[in-house]
């Protein structure tokens, strides 16, 4: 070991002081010489030829000197910088080859870990605790008779009828977590709820997960600064008004100050004390990606969000299924077993705390992968995410096709200089070495420039996957395993294909190489792996632009869907009163004032307000029992009743929807007893074809109800787009909130000719003039609004179309490349043809036509595989289908055009062949 | 003058540890050492002696220094490390080792084994 420390220390030393080693090596010896010289006058030489002798007797100065720098390892050393500077000497020969190859690989490998690493994060990464792979999320499923009648939290409707819910009620936690022998220690929270906090004087929106008492401690969590939510903070509801903060929060609104924890900030009114800091990798139970700002004991809900409609209070409450459960796995007790004993557990919780109709069915629980807490992004994005990762995949493929390609086209055009290499004495392993060290250069470059744009694409794609008004995304952290992987992929491939024609080439007799002896022969056998290759890649193009235009055409058709109502000039932003402050129907009244004072504003044209903001995503929909006419059988089923949207008077006039019967509403309708409605066209075909519906009243309520409310309808309005772009319009009716009972947050919507950013601060300043503590959230137009559900369709559309573009340009490279090859290897061929006369348009034709087979191979074969791919993309496209002729068309016409004009430039030159010239260049 | 003998392949570097284990030498001084202790019956090819020389110092066998000659001129000069000591007590035991067993492998005679077969 210490051998080999002092080696290395004698080479570093002779590396690093070369020149004075060089000196030394010099004096050294001339002292040798003229010490000898010296000795061989004494002895009797004479003067003038004892120089001589001594160099004689000392043999080859510079041979001595090459074993000196050999015995301090320097040799390989001075190789290698040899092979560096001549890599970098051919690469600056040959700079279209360098960049086209460095960009290739940049680009891939650039591409691939932006795309690795954003999967990632949002398919894979676990939550910031110990051990999360123990992590077990409890989820219920239920078929459509269970005993889960309503529900706050997410509910996915399983294909087959039922549904998975990921909540309970808050008695039933209480007995699982009694029960539970198998599990650790059942612990609880409320993801994401949506507050308004008052820190040092100043209101903002922050978001809310609320914890059972014993979260922290199950999860293993420690704070980084004070001290952890406790079991005894979580006691008697309305008790332990205590909070840890995100460092997220304790960074923009303490600016990381120490003495933030013993503040007291108002949560939603209630003041609080905010006792501890999250670690960073702490993001709490719901999501990888984010945290949410304020962790409150869940005995708190009561003061942040009230009462969840008529149903009593959320801890007591027996009905409402809303709080959702994690738990550890216990060592050695088998999932299975733990399922079933709650299983068992469940049934009698549900049994013991809720009135179980005749006909409900008892829901079954499920053990959950718990890692990725909720899993809300996983479930989302894996669909688009798995297809984007194909998509670079192919990328990979290709650049690494078109590195092969042009490394198997230059290796044979430097056949000759390896052979004269050879020939003058080059072992076969160093000519293998200089080619690798180029291969290798040339991945370094690339290498470099990829990580350059993996590094820009990880700040730049978390930023595409946000609405335009969002402040921060999630934090996609740089993945170097991704990046070493595509690394690696690029690297192998350029090495390999780089080799392995140097192989072959230094087998070959120096002669034949020297001799260039296998040029006048066709070349048909040798060119075939170049061949395949572009045709690979024709087909690879083939298949990412066809993939582009079905994404294009997708953007295109939303885009020129008409949504039915004026979308343009409007401002939205939402206002979220806490219920405690302004609770039923306090709150209807406060929207009212504010209403009434925006109105007043300069610059609004119209003013209005509604719950489900259009294009949003968002829908609310209730049963739909016309007066007079038979009950609906079925009351649960999705699709059954009707959307309903609850606005302001002016809701149509301001969105620009236009009445095609009846009335609109009118200031009066607010204090007039009867409940009012205008319905879309959508509605009246539904529930009144061939019928006038003005005048007839129906009820959002069943039968059973007793005092049920009816609606009178007033008008028909035309249809209009409404939670999404792709849904038609559905059966639709505004209903007055001034009539209804409680409306709590709502969406403001100004119709203004001024810019948002020109008239947000009046309307910001009439609001906190009404209640100082209510912050405007989210403001934004309608038109970002529209374009935030075109997230997914404009990140594919963008996405795809640049990756089609580059797999365009890198087929056109291959195919030039290669035609450009065969052409320069066939000059003389092609001189016999013209001397025995062929004409020089046949000679064109002849290597257009093979450009042309080539690109026609490729291209049915990239067209099947787009056909067959389609079906996985069928539910991401709109107004087309997988086989959509303009774009699987499209893409072949282009990819032939592409080819042809690349393969246009080699066969001009082929029929510029001078016959003469050609022939005596053999 | 004896009769002279080429030098037998690796035993230079043993060579120049032994002739610098008597003190310090520069490379033409290492040479003349070689010679004079040989009696002048060894031929080494002058040039050789610095590849080997740096390969020693290389491996840490023995250290440079620059000083004065004799004659006042600079010159560099090397000294036997421990590390050098050590190797140069393993190698000269190895080839006494080696001597001793090729001495007695020649030395024998069909006699002597007809008596080691009896």
């Amino acid at each position: 070991m210490s051998a080999l420390w002092v080696r290395l220390r004698s080479w570093w030393r002779a590396v690093t002081g070369r020149r004075r080693l060089e000196t030394e090596m010099e004096e050294e010896i001339r002292f040798h010489l003229e010490a000898r010289a010296a000795d061989l006058m004494l002895e009797g030489s004479d003067p003038r030829d004892a120089m001589r002798k001594a160099r004689l007797e000392f043999g080859g100065v510079a041979s001595h000197k090459d074993a000196m720098r050999s015995s301090l390892g320097l040799r390989w050393w001075d190789e290698l910088w040899g092979d560096l500077q001549y890599g970098a000497r051919i690469l600056r020969k040959s700079p279209g080859f360098t960049s086209i190859a460095v960009v290739s690989l940049a680009l891939a490998i650039g591409a691939n870990t932006s795309i690795f690493s954003l999967a990632n994060q949002l398919l894979y990464a676990r939550l910031g605790v110990p051990h999360p792979e123990q992590l077990r999320l409890l989820t219920v499923i239920g078929d459509e008779h269970s005993a889960v009648h309503s529900s706050w939290g997410s509910r996915d409707s399983i294909p087959g009828g039922g549904a998975r819910f990921d909540s309970f009620t808050y008695p039933i936690y209480q007995q699982l977590r009694r029960e539970n022998r198998v599990l650790g220690e059942i612990f609880a929270f409320k993801d994401t709820i949506q507050a308004n906090a008052t820190i040092d004087g100043s209101a903002q929106a922050v978001q809310l997960e609320l914890v059972s008492g014993n979260l922290y401690e199950q999860m293993g969590v420690r704070p980084a600064l004070g001290r952890a939510i406790l079991p005894s903070d979580d006691q008697a509801p309305g008790t332990g008004a205590v909070a840890t903060i995100s460092e997220g929060l304790w960074e923009r609104a303490f600016g990381k100050a120490p003495d933030a924890v013993g503040k007291v900030i108002t949560v939603n009114m209630t003041p609080v004390t905010v006792i501890g800091v999250n670690p960073r990798a702490f993001t709490g139970a719901r999501s990888v990606q984010n945290s949410p700002d304020i962790f409150m004991p869940l005995s708190m809900i009561p003061l942040v969000k009230g009462e969840l409609g008529q149903s009593g209070p959320l801890l007591s409450n027996s009905k409402l299924w809303w709080v959702q459960l994690m738990a550890r796995e216990k060592p050695g007790v088998p999932l299975e077993q733990s399922r079933a004993a709650l299983n068992v557990a469940l049934s009698a919780a549900i049994n013991a705390t809720m009135t179980v109709a005749k006909d409900d069915t008892m829901p079954r629980l499920e053990l959950e992968d718990g890692s990725r807490g909720l899993n809300f992004n996983g479930r989302q994005f894996a669909q688009p995410v798995h297809i984007l990762l194909a998509v670079v995949g192919f990328v990979l493929l290709l650049a690494c096709a078109n590195i092969a390609n042009l490394m198997l086209a230059r290796s044979s055009a430097r056949q000759r200089e390896m052979g004269v290499r050879l020939a003058l004495g080059a072992g076969r392993g160093r000519i293998l070495r200089q080619v690798l060290t180029e291969s290798l250069m040339l991945a370094a470059i690339g290498g470099s420039v990829g990580l350059l744009l993996g590094f820009l694409g990880r700040t730049a794609l978390p930023k595409l996957l946000l609405n335009s008004w969002e402040r921060e995304g999630m934090h996609v952290p740089f993945d170097w395993r991704v990046f070493s992987f595509t690394a690696g992929v690029t690297l192998v491939t350029g090495v390999l294909f780089g080799i392995a024609p140097a192989w072959s080439a230094t087998r070959a007799e120096i002669g034949t190489a020297i001799k260039d002896g296998g040029k006048a022969s066709t070349k048909q056998r040798k060119g075939w792996s170049g061949r395949t290759m572009v045709a690979f890649q024709v087909a690879l193009s083939t298949l990412l632009v066809a993939g582009a235009g079905l994404f294009l055409r997708t953007l295109i058709n939303l885009n020129a869907i008409d949504v039915g109502f004026r979308a343009d000039g409007l401002v939205l932003f939402d206002l979220n009163p806490p219920s405690k402050q302004y609770p039923a129907p306090k709150d209807v009244a406060l929207h009212a004032r504010i209403e009434q004072a925006l109105r007043a504003v300069p610059g609004v044209e119209g003013i209005t307000l509604t719950d489900i903001p259009l294009l949003a995503n968002s829908q609310s929909e209730s049963d739909f029992n016309v007066e007079g006419a038979p009950e609906t059988k079925e009351p649960h089923g999705e699709g059954s009743g009707a959307m309903e949207t609850t606005v302001g008077q002016d809701f149509l006039s301001v969105m620009g929807i236009p009445i095609v019967a009846g009335r609109v509403f009118t200031q009066q309708d607010a204090e007039a007893p009867q409940r009012l409605s205008i319905v879309n066209q959508a509605l009246v075909r539904k529930y009144f074809p061939n019928q006038n519906p003005i005048g007839r009243r129906f009820s959002m309520d069943d039968s059973k109800t007793k005092g049920r409310s009816w609606l009178e309808i007033i008008g028909v309005s035309a249809d209009t787009r409404y939670s999404n772009l792709q849904q038609e319009p559905p059966p639709l009716h505004f209903d007055l909130y001034r009539q209804s009972k409680d409306i709590g947050g709502v969406t403001y919507i100004v119709r203004t000719r001024m810019k948002p950013d020109a008239i947000v601060p009046s309307l910001r300043a009439v609001v906190q003039g009404i209640d100082r503590d209510l912050p405007l959230m989210d403001v934004r137009t309608q038109r970002q609004q529209i374009d935030a559900t075109m997230l997914q369709e404009r990140v594919f559309a963008s996405l795809t179309a640049a990756f089609g573009i580059l797999a365009l340009a890198l087929a056109c490279v291959g195919i030039y490349g290669i035609m450009a090859h065969a052409v320069s290897q066939r000059t003389n061929e092609i001189g016999i043809r013209l001397a025995l006369g062929a004409r020089r348009g046949q000679v064109r034709g002849m290597v257009l036509k093979e450009a042309g087979w080539l690109t026609a191979v490729g291209v049915v074969v990239g067209v099947a595989v787009a056909l067959w791919l389609g079906q996985l993309v069928k539910s991401m496209l709109y107004g087309l289908q997988p086989s959509d002729p303009a774009s699987l068309v499209g893409a072949a016409v282009l990819l032939i055009g592409v080819a042809l004009l690349a393969g246009w430039v080699p066969a001009m030159r082929a029929s510029r062949v001078e016959p003469m010239e050609a022939l005596r260049h053999e | 003058m004896a009769k002279q003998v080429d030098l037998m392949q690796g035993t230079l570097e043993m060579l120049i540890l032994k002739a610098v284990s008597l003190g310090r030498l520069h490379g033409y001084g290492v040479l003349l050492r070689i010679q004079q202790i040989s009696g002048e019956q060894l031929v080494i090819q002058q040039g050789s002696l610095y590849p080997a020389l740096y390969r020693l110092e290389h491996e840490g066998a023995i250290k440079s220094a620059w000083g004065e000659s004799e004659n006042g001129r600079r010159a560099k000069y090397y000294a036997l490390t421990a590390a050098g000591r050590n190797q140069l007590s393993a190698e000269t035991e190895r080839w006494n080792q080696m001597a001793g067993i090729i001495k007695t492998i020649l030395r024998l005679t069909s006699a002597d084994l007809a008596e080691a077969q009896s």
